[in-house]
């Protein structure tokens, strides 16, 4: 079994911000040569997650408004203090529970040499503490 | 215009070319955990909070550390790649001999528009003669000074040299001379406030989110601690916005006072125009 493994940088422009990374993935398993397998993304990060679904600014509207009701800005959280062991100060906790809720990977088949997915669905690298650079993994396994 | 009065480019890609003064920031900042920051990624975060203009601190410690934390050479540098968005600040350690020809040299020859000190950092208190040689200079030159007060993240920084209160003679002996308080002096914001509003020459900065969320802490401190008709009728014009980058970031402090039950008048005051007028129209308008 072959593993290929792909890191991937980007900057998010916004403090939410889904960013369509569908194509960075389908070319990394071109260029993994392998032609039978799984693809996994993952991201590096914990006030980020890796998320599936239509690639429709009013579905990704809904996801941002379903996510900001569920884990809103303004909440005494407790994460909200100076970390002595960073320097600065806790001021993102909703963006680590919108990471729990949205999972920091997705898993994709690979078949004949490409990543299979379906006609409706996009790969979303979803930010949740922006702006910020980050950085995510795309690992191809098989054959 | 809207401008950040505290912000420390110990992290930016301009002035660290080596890992080796990466690392020699972060621990001497106390910032252990953070990465370089690309000068275009800072701009874009100043874009994203609307900030116009940031002003960028020197700080030399040298007398007991390998180099300036940044120098004012780097402070330069970073004010001349991003022409007109950083107004910088000089650092000089009053420990050295030299400090007094330094300070005049960042003023004269980089054109910097003010001193910073930290005496926390330095262990000296403000009456010692070399720290009242460099406000002479400052007196001289029409330079504003921006005076760490108050609590200090900084690792080796006793609090006892940053008592507001400590540096009223000062203000007195140098009338001419604008200072800026930071962090309002918290934890002694009664003595800051007492000073706003005692002496013209003034002013305090709003880098001071030690705890809780900005929105949560200037809420406690400017609507409970204080009651917010103070800060509006009564120093409105002495308190600048100042975020304490890359502690904070830029957006979320001042979201913390956009939050605040303030009128129009004293928020456009708050984020810049009280800058503008501790700053002088040459270092709003300079490059």
């Amino acid at each position: 079994m072959d593993v290929k493994l792909f890191e991937k940088h980007l900057e998010s422009s916004k403090e939410f911000e889904l960013i369509v990374i569908s194509d960075e993935v389908r070319n990394a398993v071109a260029e993994s040569g392998i032609k039978n397998g799984i693809c996994i993304v993952i991201t590096q990060h914990t006030t980020t997650g890796i998320i599936v679904n239509e690639g429709l600014p009013c579905v990704e509207k809904d996801i941002e408004i379903m996510l900001e009701r569920l884990v809103p800005q303004d909440y005494p959280y407790v994460h909200t203090h100076m970390l002595p062991s960073y320097g600065t100060c806790a001021g993102n906790s909703p963006g680590h529970l919108k990471s729990l809720i949205a999972g920091n990977h997705c898993i994709f088949p690979v078949i004949d040499g490409k990543l299979v997915l379906g006609h409706a669905q996009d790969i979303y690298f979803a930010e949740f503490d922006g702006l910020l650079r980050r950085r995510y993994y795309i690992e191809v396994m098989g054959e | 215009m809207i401008i950040d009065m505290h912000m420390h480019p110990v992290l930016l890609d301009v002035i660290n070319d080596t890992d080796e003064k990466l690392f020699f920031r972060k621990q001497q900042f106390g910032v252990f955990k953070s990465s370089k920051m690309p000068l275009r990624f800072a701009l874009t975060l100043m874009d994203d909070a609307g900030v116009d203009k940031t002003v960028i601190l020197g700080e030399d410690y040298s007398a007991d550390s390998a180099m300036p934390l940044v120098s004012n050479d780097e402070i330069r540098t970073v004010m001349d790649a991003a022409p007109g968005r950083y107004i910088g600040f000089a650092g000089a350690d009053p420990r050295k001999e030299d400090a007094p020809q330094e300070l005049k040299r960042a003023f004269e020859e980089l054109g910097l528009f003010g001193l910073h000190l930290n005496l926390s950092r330095t262990r000296l208190n403000v009456e010692d003669e070399r720290v009242q040689a460099l406000f002479q200079i400052c007196s001289e030159c029409e330079k504003p000074v921006i005076l760490h007060a108050g609590y200090s993240w900084k690792p080796d920084t006793p609090s006892r040299y940053a008592e507001p209160i400590l540096f009223e003679d000062a203000f007195i002996n140098f009338p001419g001379v604008r200072f800026c308080l930071t962090h309002m002096g918290w934890p002694w914001w009664e003595e800051t406030i007492m000073l706003l509003m005692k002496y013209p020459n003034v002013y305090a900065d709003t880098a001071t989110v030690y705890m809780d969320s900005p929105t949560k802490w200037f809420k406690q401190l400017f609507s409970v601690s204080m009651d917010i008709d103070w800060l509006q009728n009564s120093f409105a014009d002495k308190v600048m916005y100042g975020s304490n980058m890359p502690r904070w970031r830029q957006v979320r402090s001042m979201k913390g006072l956009k939050d605040l039950p303030l009128r129009k008048d004293v928020l456009d005051a708050v984020l810049g125009q009280n800058a503008e007028r501790f700053l002088g129209k040459e270092a709003v308008s300079g490059r």
